[in-house]
């Protein structure tokens, strides 16, 4: 035994012995290897159910042609009719052309607001004022911009002040204006995602290694082409992605905007979905888009999702 | 960073203020724009050519407040948002602690696994979701939404409180176990307060995106008891009017100001909750 | 009681051995030095002590028991750590005290302990603050007291000075040895520092690339390194080590000539002579070189003499001042003569 210390000696001396006993030494070996198990459960059981059930339901349904009066079998029939329907096929492309078009352009006007916003303190202060449009809601920027281009023809109104057209302009009549609006009010409210990322990439960088450049003779623009630039390639991936993703599934702005005008050359998958199930009322067919849809994000989600978190991520 | 370097690049100062000014405007004045309209008069939204000195008048505030149940909007949105993110602050941060301290089989794919949902566009399910809370009667409920809007955060949650977790040393977990602590302690004592930034984080942009969601909103919302504020804008219309536009930007700008000064206070880990982990700011 | 015998410890991770063939008894209240340089599994192995790794082979016990299956909740060890890894949200006090609560310490007995450790350290003026607000000498006091609380079985220390400056670390080091003769508990403490070893130690373990080299006290050590790995690790500056060829019991490399050694080790052989016992002579040297590096430190002066393509460090007085590039010999204290087989590095006797 321990002789008397300045320390009591009350409080857990030896271990208990019955430790020792094989059954308690397996039980506790089980128990921690299950742990981790138990931890992450609740959170996975909970998200199956909104992708598990909903996928497995969604096939069931989409074998069916799903009416009020009731469910009739229809086999493959609807893939059968999606495979040829033109408006499916329109809505892909518009969604890819829509979403390309304004992912491409929120891209390069953030990575050029944000090569002149990094670094300069006087700039930081107003940053807010870059992230304001982020923080509305999606649907009230819709309306915002279906007030300024639609209804209130305010962009028209200026236009014809500075001259730069005769007549008012019907957005809405054409093709690719009308999906400009679109993408102007993604454009707008979406760049500052982008921008924020961008700007704390870049401002994470070693300033030496921009310093060593601007010695070596380099100019600013070709210090941020030829290094800074491709420093942040993880970084434009994961953002580029997340995006991306966001956009694909453009549905607010559409329904409050141009509900798909004019002859569907705005409806977006997301949109095609939503008008074929609830409007149309034909689940069984909308349950058969949205299982080829899910498909499509599954293989999509394996293939780049996986690498530019991969390579984005640190851990 | 040093603002001294920056001051070389003086010759381009002038153009770095002007693109940078210029969207700033573009940002800014849409805004301003629309804060007039939400105090206009009905009658000088829609004009056959538009108004730029409109009269100033609360026609809108009454709308809001007398025609239409706005605080049962807020309420419905406010009590979804809060519940769906103490319902996902629950499942995530031990499933969080999980990905971030334990190695086991499978672990990285149940890591991917619970990202992919962020991926999921709301349309593919919005189908069998609506007839799930059909079936349950569970359709116009803020129940409903909360579940919805928790689901749809889950992953980011996850997520970001994942990326704060794997910044903790080590070393403060040996030393908990060592002093005797069992693992739940030392989640619940050490890892939460040591994420706390983290936490606050992932429940406030969880929080945003609630209050941001349509899709889902729209499909089980159809009366006063679920109709939250991003939806009810779609609301704001009045048969031979149309829409009603002073309404809908007074509405847009009740949600905005808390959402503005929430963002403010987490302003530096905005990157990082953003893209989950993946940028640090 | 709390002796603690390793048999047939191995860890491996992988294909990769951490620690390999790790056969050790540390007796009751001993302070025992686990040194090496980085990576030699030193820190693996008290970690395996501690139940924070498993190994992947043989028996760690203590005080006869099998703790192998033991998780590290359940025994009865203390451990600071090179971070000293202090809960950052709670106080110094409720850090100190975290331990109790977690063993089911009686409540009634939480304050009187904790301000007995913080008194053995020194922090009773600082109880209240927070680890940030803590300067690094005070953090390691804090992360001590919270070891020395519980009154554990066994110390596990790791690194723990490595993060202080030097003046520091000596006081600290005077001090943790002073509370572990008080305590009179068994102490493991890992460190890369020999000096720290050599004065804190009563016995020092010697690792490289996961396996012991050396087990003995500081003096066993010092003077009886088994290998010319021991050999070179302890001692600042360390041994020299002479690359040569034993025939008919003269040594002989360039430049060195030994005579009259034992003639039984013919052969390839590595001669090792620490700087203190080279002294500069006038005639019968065993060295012939030029003068390469002349370093007064005040107190002596580091003589490098270069001898063929070796360098050899003598300790010489402390008026030596002679320029570079000069000729000059060395004769070795015949006394403190080493011989290594140079294939096995191992000493020969």
């Amino acid at each position: 035994m321990r002789q008397s210390s300045p320390l009591s000696t009350t409080g857990a001396g030896h271990v208990a012995p019955d430790i020792f006993a094989a059954g308690g030494r397996r039980r506790r070996k089980w128990r921690r290897t299950l742990f981790p198990y138990l931890l992450v459960a609740p959170a996975v059981l909970y998200l199956l159910m909104i992708t598990l059930y909903p996928g497995v339901y969604a096939i069931y349904q989409s074998l069916f042609d799903v009416r009020f009066q009731g469910w009739t079998w229809a086999g493959t029939a609807n893939y059968e009719r999606l495979w040829n329907d033109r408006e499916f096929w329109a809505a892909l492309g518009n969604t890819l052309i829509i979403g390309g078009i304004a992912l491409a352009l929120q891209c390069a006007l953030a990575l050029l607001l944000a090569y002149h916003a990094y670094r300069d303190p006087f700039v930081r202060g107003w940053r807010i004022i870059f992230l304001v449009p982020m923080l509305f809601m999606p649907s009230a920027v819709a309306f915002i911009w279906k007030l300024a281009f639609n209804d209130g023809r305010v962009v028209s109104d200026l236009l014809m002040r500075a001259g730069l057209v005769s007549d008012n302009i019907g957005f809405l009549s054409s093709v690719w204006l009308s999906r400009m609006t679109l993408i102007v009010a993604d454009v707008w409210q979406w760049t500052p995602f982008l921008f924020i990322i961008f700007v704390a990439a870049l401002q994470s960088q070693d300033e030496e290694v921009e310093e060593a450049a601007r010695l070596d003779g380099a100019s600013w623009p070709a210090i941020f082409w030829n290094i800074s630039l491709p420093m942040m390639r993880p970084v434009i991936a994961v953002a580029v992605v997340l995006r991306g993703i966001d956009i694909s599934t453009m549905f607010a702005n559409v329904m409050i905007m141009t509900q798909g005008t004019p002859g569907g050359s705005t409806e977006t998958i997301s949109y095609f979905i939503y008008r074929i199930g609830f409007k149309t009322f034909n689940f069984g067919y909308a349950s058969a888009i949205s299982v080829v849809m899910l498909i499509a994000t599954i293989v999509i989600a394996q293939v780049v999702v996986k690498r530019a978190f991969r390579s984005g991520s640190t851990p | 960073m040093m603002a001294s370097q920056r001051r070389k690049r003086g010759e381009s100062r002038i153009l770095r203020y002007l693109i940078l000014g210029t969207w700033a405007l573009f940002c800014i004045v849409p805004v301003l724009w629309f804060l007039s309209i939400g105090f206009r008069p009905r009658t000088e939204i829609i004009t056959p050519s538009p108004i730029y000195w409109p009269t100033f008048s609360l026609d809108a505030w009454w709308l809001l407040w007398g025609d239409w149940p706005m605080g049962h909007y807020l309420r419905n949105s406010v009590l979804a948002i809060i519940g769906s993110v103490l319902i996902d602050l629950v499942l995530a941060i031990p499933a969080a602690y999980s990905l971030a301290r334990y190695t086991y089989r499978g672990r990285d794919d149940i890591g991917f696994y619970i990202l992919s949902t962020r991926m999921m566009a709301p349309a593919i399910v919005a189908i069998p979701i609506f007839f799930l809370f059909r079936n349950m009667g569970l359709l116009d409920t803020v129940w409903a939404l909360m579940l919805v809007y928790a689901a749809v955060n889950l992953s980011l949650v996850t997520w970001i409180i994942r990326s704060y977790m794997i910044d903790i040393p080590k070393e403060l977990e040996d030393a908990a176990r060592t002093d005797g602590a069992s693992d739940l302690r030392i989640l619940w004592e050490i890892i939460i307060p040591a994420v706390l930034p983290g936490i606050i984080t992932a429940a406030v942009i969880a929080m945003i995106f609630a209050i941001n969601e349509f899709l889902f909103t729209l499909l089980i919302a159809s009366t006063r008891n679920a109709y939250t504020m991003s939806v009810a804008l779609a609301n704001f219309t009045g048969g031979s009017d149309g829409v009603i536009y002073n309404a809908i930007a007074l509405a847009a700008f009740i949600a905005f100001v808390p959402v503005f000064i929430v963002v403010v206070l987490i302003q530096k880990h905005l990157s990082r909750g953003l893209t989950m982990g993946a940028v640090k700011g | 009681m709390a002796r603690i015998e390793l048999s047939g410890i191995q860890k491996r991770w992988g294909s990769f051995w951490g620690v390999r063939d790790v056969d050790l008894d540390i007796a009751d209240q001993e302070f025992m030095v686990f040194l090496g340089p980085s990576g030699c599994g030193k820190t693996t192995t008290m970690r395996m002590i501690a139940g924070l790794e498993e190994p992947s082979e043989g028996e760690i016990r203590m005080d006869g028991h099998v703790m192998n299956d033991v998780d590290a909740r359940d025994r009865d060890v203390a451990m600071v750590f090179q971070g000293y890894a202090l809960y950052p949200n709670m106080s110094v006090y409720e850090n100190i005290r975290f331990p109790l609560r977690m063993r089911n310490v009686m409540k009634s007995d939480h304050d009187r302990r904790v301000r007995e450790a913080a008194k053995l350290v020194e922090l009773s003026d600082y109880l209240d603050r927070k680890p940030h607000a803590l300067s690094g000498g005070q953090r390691q006091r804090a992360a001590l007291a919270r070891a020395i609380v519980r009154k554990p079985q066994v110390f596990l220390m790791d690194e723990p000075l490595s993060n202080l400056d030097a003046k520091l670390r000596q006081t600290m080091r005077v001090q943790i040895k002073h509370i572990q003769r008080q305590l009179k508990i068994t102490t493991i403490y890992v460190t890369h520092d020999q000096i720290e070893a050599m004065t804190l130690a009563d016995r020092i373990v010697i690792m490289d690339k996961g396996m012991i080299q050396q087990i003995g006290t500081p003096d066993e050590i010092y003077n009886d390194p088994a290998n010319t790995f021991v050999a070179g690790f302890i001692g600042a500056p360390p041994m020299n080590l002479i690359d040569g060829h034993l025939e008919g019991g003269t040594f002989s490399a360039p430049g060195v000539t030994v005579p009259d050694l034992a003639p039984h080790h013919d052969g390839p052989v590595i001669l090792g002579i620490r700087p203190e016992d080279c002294h500069v002579a006038e005639t019968d040297a065993h060295l012939t070189g030029q003068v390469y590096g002349v370093e007064p430190t005040g107190d002596m002066t580091y003589l490098s003499v270069l001898a063929g393509e070796k360098l050899i460090e003598v300790k010489a007085e402390r008026s030596y001042r002679k320029p570079l590039d000069v000729p000059e010999q060395v004769i070795f204290d015949r006394e403190r003569l080493y011989l290594f087989n140079a294939q096995t590095r191992e000493r020969l006797r």
